[in-house]
C-alpha cells in the first residue's frame, strides 16, 4: 500500500484539553503548549462538554478509567496523548484501550508536547483512513456473491465470462459507481424484470 | 562598539559589589560566555562574543543600572561534545546562572539539558531554524518569520520560482530546506535539487554540476562556514563562465550571512541576498546603528536586556528565566510566552563590499511555530536604547 504523505499541522489556535488534577506537570505542559500557539483548557476528574469542541486531548495515564470520556471505550473523535508517570503495565494497557495516540512522560518539563502533537495527530490520521479502507474492502468482499450474480446474469445473453466481466467494468465507469454497486443494480434489474441500461443516465 | 576589552570599566570592587565613583553600589554579577574561538564558525562567535562584552562594558558603566556583569568564558573551540560539560562547569562551579553563547543550532541542542537541569538560561543570539520554545532560553536573534519566510516572499515574484537548496548537514540546513520546499511547492515552484555537505567540508563541486544543469532562478544557501565560503567562491567562478548564474539573474539567498563573515568571502560576496533584522548602519534596532553585524547586535541586546532585568531587583540574578520575566514590571523585549523578540525585517544585497538594504519590512514578532499568523505587525518599539 502507497505510504501516507506525512502532514505537519499549523497548530495556531488548535484547542488542546488537558485531562488531569492541577499539578505542575499540567503547568509545565500548558507552558509547552501556550508557546506553540495553542489554546489550553484544564479539567479534572471529568473532560465536561467543553472538551468536545477540543483538537488534542492529554489525558492522565495514571489515573484515568474509562467513564472520564463521553464516548465509547477507545473511540475517541480526536488525537490523545496519554501523561505516564508509573510505566506499569496495567496502566499502558489501559491507555491504549483508551486510544492514546501518543504519550508524554511526566513529570513533563521543557519539550516533548510538539513532537507528541504531531505523532499523535498522525496517528490518529492514519488509523481514521485505514478504518474508511477496511470498511470500504469488507462491504467489497461482502459484495463478491452479487458480483458473480451480475456476471453470470449478463454471460447468459450469449457472452463469455471474461467478456461479461468486460461489460459490467465498463457499465461501472459509464455510470460513474464502484464495481460493485453496479452488479448490484444489474441483479436489482433483474429481479424487477427490467434491464439495467434503461435507467436513466447520471450526468 | 567594537571593543575586546572585559569586566568593569570604572571603579573598584568591594566584596563583590563595585563601587562606581560617585554613584551608588553595583551588584557584581558573573555571567557566562560560551563562544567558539576557533574552528568553522568562529568568525560568527567572535562577532556575538564582540557584542556582549560591548554590552558588559556599557552595563558596568551606566549609573542607572545597580549591576556589574563579570564575564565567565569558556571555549568549546567548535567541538559540539564539549559545550554542554563547558555550560556545566559556568553554571556549577561559577555564581553565573545565565550564559550568553551558542552559535550551531546543534550545540544550542546540547546545551539546552543542562541549563534545563541547573536552573540556567541561555540567551541565544543567532538566527535559527524555528520550532522551538525552551523555558530556559531567550532567543534574541531571528526565526523563519523574520528570515526565511520574507525573504522567500521578496525572491520568487523577483527571480521566479525554481529554487536549488543547499545546507550544511544538521538541524539548521534541513529545516530551513524543509520549510522552502514547503512554501515554494505551495507557491507552484520547483525545487530543482537539494544537497548537503558536512559542517567544515568544501566538496562543492557536485553542487556546482548540478546547478549547470538543472538552472534554477535562486539559490538558498544553507551551508555555515568554510563549507559556504568554498561554494560562493565557486559559483562566482560558475558566473563567470556563464552569465545565467550571475546575481541579477540567479542570486544566492542566505538567512544567516551577515558583515561579520564578509571579510572571509570577498569578491565572491558580491551580489549576494541576505535577510536579517539588522545590516550596518541601520537603525533603530537595537540602537543608533553602531554595530558591525546582526550577530554582534543580537548578543548585545541580550546582555543588556539581561541588565534590565536584573537592575533594581536584588536576588533576581538566581532566579530562573520564568520567575524573572514574570517578575519584570518593565517594558522587556522577550515574549513571555516564546521567549523570542519583535525584531525588524531587512533584505539587502551586498555591494561593493557591504549590505545595501533592498526592502525593509518594519518590525515583526517571532513566531517560532509559524502559528500566530506570520508577517503580523506589531506596535513600532517605542523604547529608547541608550
Amino acid at each position: 500500500m502507497k505510504r501516507r504523505s506525512i502532514r505537519i499541522p499549523n497548530l495556531g489556535n488548535a484547542r488542546a484539553h488537558i485531562l488531569h488534577r492541577p499539578h505542575p506537570t499540567v503547568q509545565a505542559l500548558t507552558r509547552q503548549l501556550t508557546a506553540i500557539g495553542l489554546v489550553v483548557n484544564q479539567s479534572w476528574p471529568e473532560l465536561g462538554a467543553e472538551a468536545l469542541a477540543a483538537d488534542y486531548i492529554f489525558f492522565d495515564a495514571d489515573m484515568g478509567h474509562d467513564a472520564m470520556f463521553p464516548w465509547e471505550a477507545g473511540q475517541p473523535p480526536v488525537p490523545m496523548v496519554a501523561l505516564i508517570g508509573s510505566e506499569a503495565p496495567g496502566r499502558i494497557e489501559w491507555s491504549l484501550k483508551a486510544g492514546a495516540h501518543a504519550q508524554l512522560l511526566k513529570p513533563v518539563g521543557d519539550s516533548g508536547a510538539y513532537s507528541a502533537l504531531i505523532i499523535a495527530r498522525n496517528a490518529f490520521d492514519a488509523q481514521k483512513a485505514l478504518s474508511a479502507e477496511i470498511a470500504d474492502l469488507k462491504r467489497r468482499l461482502e459484495d463478491r456473491q452479487t458480483v458473480v450474480r451480475a456476471v453470470t446474469l449478463l454471460a447468459a445473453r450469449g457472452k463469455t465470462e471474461a467478456d461479461a466481466y468486460a461489460q459490467l467494468r465498463q457499465m461501472a465507469m459509464a455510470w460513474r459507481i464502484s464495481f460493485e454497486d453496479a452488479a448490484t443494480r444489474i441483479v436489482a434489474a433483474q429481479g424487477a424484470g427490467k434491464d439495467a441500461d434503461d435507467r436513466p443516465r447520471r450526468g | 562598539m567594537r571593543t575586546s576589552s572585559s569586566g568593569p570599566q570604572q571603579g573598584f570592587y568591594v566584596c563583590g559589589t563595585t563601587i562606581l565613583r560617585g554613584q551608588g553600589v553595583k551588584r557584581r554579577i558573573e555571567l557566562g560566555l560560551l563562544y567558539s574561538r576557533s574552528g568553522s564558525y568562529s568568525l560568527i562567535s567572535e562577532a556575538c562574543r564582540t557584542g556582549a562584552l560591548a554590552a558588559i562594558a556599557m552595563v558596568n558603566a551606566d549609573p542607572a543600572l545597580d549591576v556589574t556583569f563579570l564575564p565567565v568564558e569558556r571555549d568549546p573551540g567548535g567541538n559540539i561534545d564539549a559545550y554542554g560539560p563547558l555550560c556545566e562547569d559556568i553554571i556549577r562551579t561559577t555564581g553565573a546562572r545565565h550564559v550568553v553563547g551558542c552559535v550551531t543550532s546543534w550545540s544550542r541542542k546540547e546545551v539546552i539539558p543542562t541549563v534545563e537541569k541547573f536552573g540556567g538560561t541561555l540567551w541565544y543570539a543567532v538566527p535559527y531554524e524555528g520550532f522551538e520554545a525552551s523555558d530556559h532560553v531567550v532567543y534574541t536573534h531571528a526565526c523563519p518569520n523574520q528570515h526565511l519566510l520574507p525573504l522567500l516572499d521578496w525572491v520568487m515574484p523577483a527571480h521566479g520560482c525554481r529554487a536549488y537548496l543547499i545546507g550544511s548537514n544538521y538541524i539548521w540546513g534541513w529545516e530551513m530546506n524543509r520549510l522552502a520546499r514547503e512554501r515554494i511547492t505551495t507557491a507552484g515552484g520547483e525545487v530543482t535539487g537539494e544537497r548537503y555537505l558536512p559542517i567544515g567540508s568544501h566538496e562543492v563541486g557536485r553542487m556546482i554540476e548540478e546547478l549547470r544543469f538543472t538552472r534554477p532562478d535562486f539559490i538558498l544557501n544553507s551551508l555555515i562556514g568554510a563549507s559556504s565560503y568554498e561554494f560562493l567562491a565557486a559559483y562566482r567562478a560558475l558566473g563567470a563562465e556563464d552569465a545565467h548564474f550571475r546575481p541579477e539573474t540567479c542570486p544566492v539567498l542566505s538567512c544567516n550571512l551577515t558583515e561579520c563573515e564578509l571579510p572571509a568571502l570577498g569578491p565572491s560576496a558580491e551580489g549576494l541576498v541576505a535577510a536579517g533584522p539588522y545590516f550596518r548602519g541601520v537603525t533603530g534596532w537595537p540602537g543608533a546603528g553602531q554595530f558591525g553585524s546582526s550577530h554582534e547586535a543580537a548578543a548585545y541586546s541580550a546582555v543588556r536586556e539581561l541588565a534590565r532585568l536584573l537592575s533594581h531587583r536584588e536576588g533576581a540574578e538566581g532566579l530562573p528565566l520564568s520567575h524573572l520575566l514574570a517578575g519584570d514590571t518593565g517594558a522587556g523585549i522577550v515574549d513571555p510566552e516564546t521567549h523570542h523578540t519583535v525584531l525588524p525585517v531587512i533584505i539587502a544585497r551586498v555591494k561593493d563590499g557591504a549590505f545595501q538594504p533592498i526592502k525593509q519590512l518594519g518590525a515583526v514578532a517571532g513566531d517560532p511555530y509559524l502559528s500566530r499568523g506570520r508577517m503580523a505587525p506589531v506596535a513600532p518599539m517605542l523604547r529608547v536604547v541608550s
